[in-house]
């Protein structure tokens, strides 16, 4: 049998980023979204100086891509925060980080708008989708349950 | 968004939007920009770029941050910021392994799918470690999402 290595890796990334929701959580719960914030950018920090060290870049880009890429990880870092700072709030990791995942419906939308880009059958049955589900994940559970085990 | 069938003014004491749930709405803001910034730099930048020039845009972020109050004190501040700085591993290290993984063989078709029913870990995770309780209608939304989220990433 032969198992590629690049379904391992692929794996391994859906390990990795689906944990992030769990340590999110399990952070709030001990400090506060700030101080969380703060030690999940230092994080970023030895992996890029890591990959200064290893890997040769060219810097020879065009203004533009240079911004909008560092723009980019700067709204994905405010993401970030709110994210953490909904878990704070009292948010469940399993129902918060499902919700944010819907965020390819604010893409399409802009991409729609900004882009002219056309949306396919497929999108439209997503972002239906991604509507009803927002709307079923955000009713919260009943505040008392019955715990019978 | 209509706001019609809301009274204009929430009462704060009584409020019918829980404050994680604006919280997590903001994030599908950003994030859906985000993506949008990154749809539009994909094809003239390298992953490992891309890394860098993220990391320099999360960087400034920390101003907003660095003079809070509420960096003082917390439960469990070790654990805390344990935790807190294994997100920010596990999520750059993941970034780097997806697109190791593309640049492996794997067909983005196939990998871009796949990585992005991560929430579907999370969700077992927390049931396990967090032993979180979620309402019926929340199970059927988890369900939607997650057909949604695959659709949306093809």
């Amino acid at each position: 049998m032969h198992f590629p290595l690049w379904l391992l890796f692929a794996l391994i990334t859906l390990l990795f980023w689906g944990t992030t929701g769990v340590t999110q959580k399990l952070s709030t719960n001990a400090i506060s979204t700030e101080l969380s914030f703060l030690w999940f950018v230092l994080a970023f920090i030895p992996i890029a100086l890591a990959i200064l060290l290893i890997v040769p870049l060219d810097w020879h880009l065009k203004t533009r891509v240079f911004w909008l890429a560092v723009i980019g990880g700067a709204l994905n870092g405010l993401g970030a925060m709110t994210s953490f700072k909904a878990l704070e709030s009292g948010g469940k990791a399993s129902i918060v980080i499902p919700l944010c995942y819907l965020y390819p419906l604010v893409t399409i939308f802009l991409a729609l708008v900004f882009l002219h880009e056309k949306v396919t059958r497929v999108e439209v049955l997503g972002i239906a989708l991604a509507l009803a589900a927002a709307i079923l994940l955000s009713r919260e559970a009943p505040p008392e349950e019955p715990t019978d085990k | 968004m209509s706001t019609t069938s809301l009274p204009p003014r929430v009462d704060a004491t009584k409020k019918r939007v829980p404050s994680w749930l604006i919280y997590s709405l903001l994030t599908i803001a950003l994030w859906g920009i985000w993506g949008a910034t990154s749809k539009a730099v994909a094809s003239d930048i390298n992953a490992y770029m891309n890394q860098v020039l993220f990391t320099i845009g999360l960087i400034p972020l920390l101003f907003l941050v660095i003079r809070s109050p509420r960096l003082a004190g917390g439960k469990n501040r070790r654990r805390g910021i344990f935790y807190a700085f294994i997100t920010g591993i596990l999520g750059g290290a993941g970034n780097i392994l997806f697109f190791t993984s593309l640049t492996m063989g794997g067909r983005a078709a196939v990998v871009v799918p796949m990585t992005s029913l991560s929430p579907l870990a999370t969700v077992i995770l927390a049931f396990l470690v967090l032993r979180e309780k979620i309402s019926a209608s929340q199970i059927v939304g988890l369900g939607l999402a997650f057909v949604a989220i695959y659709l949306l990433s093809l």
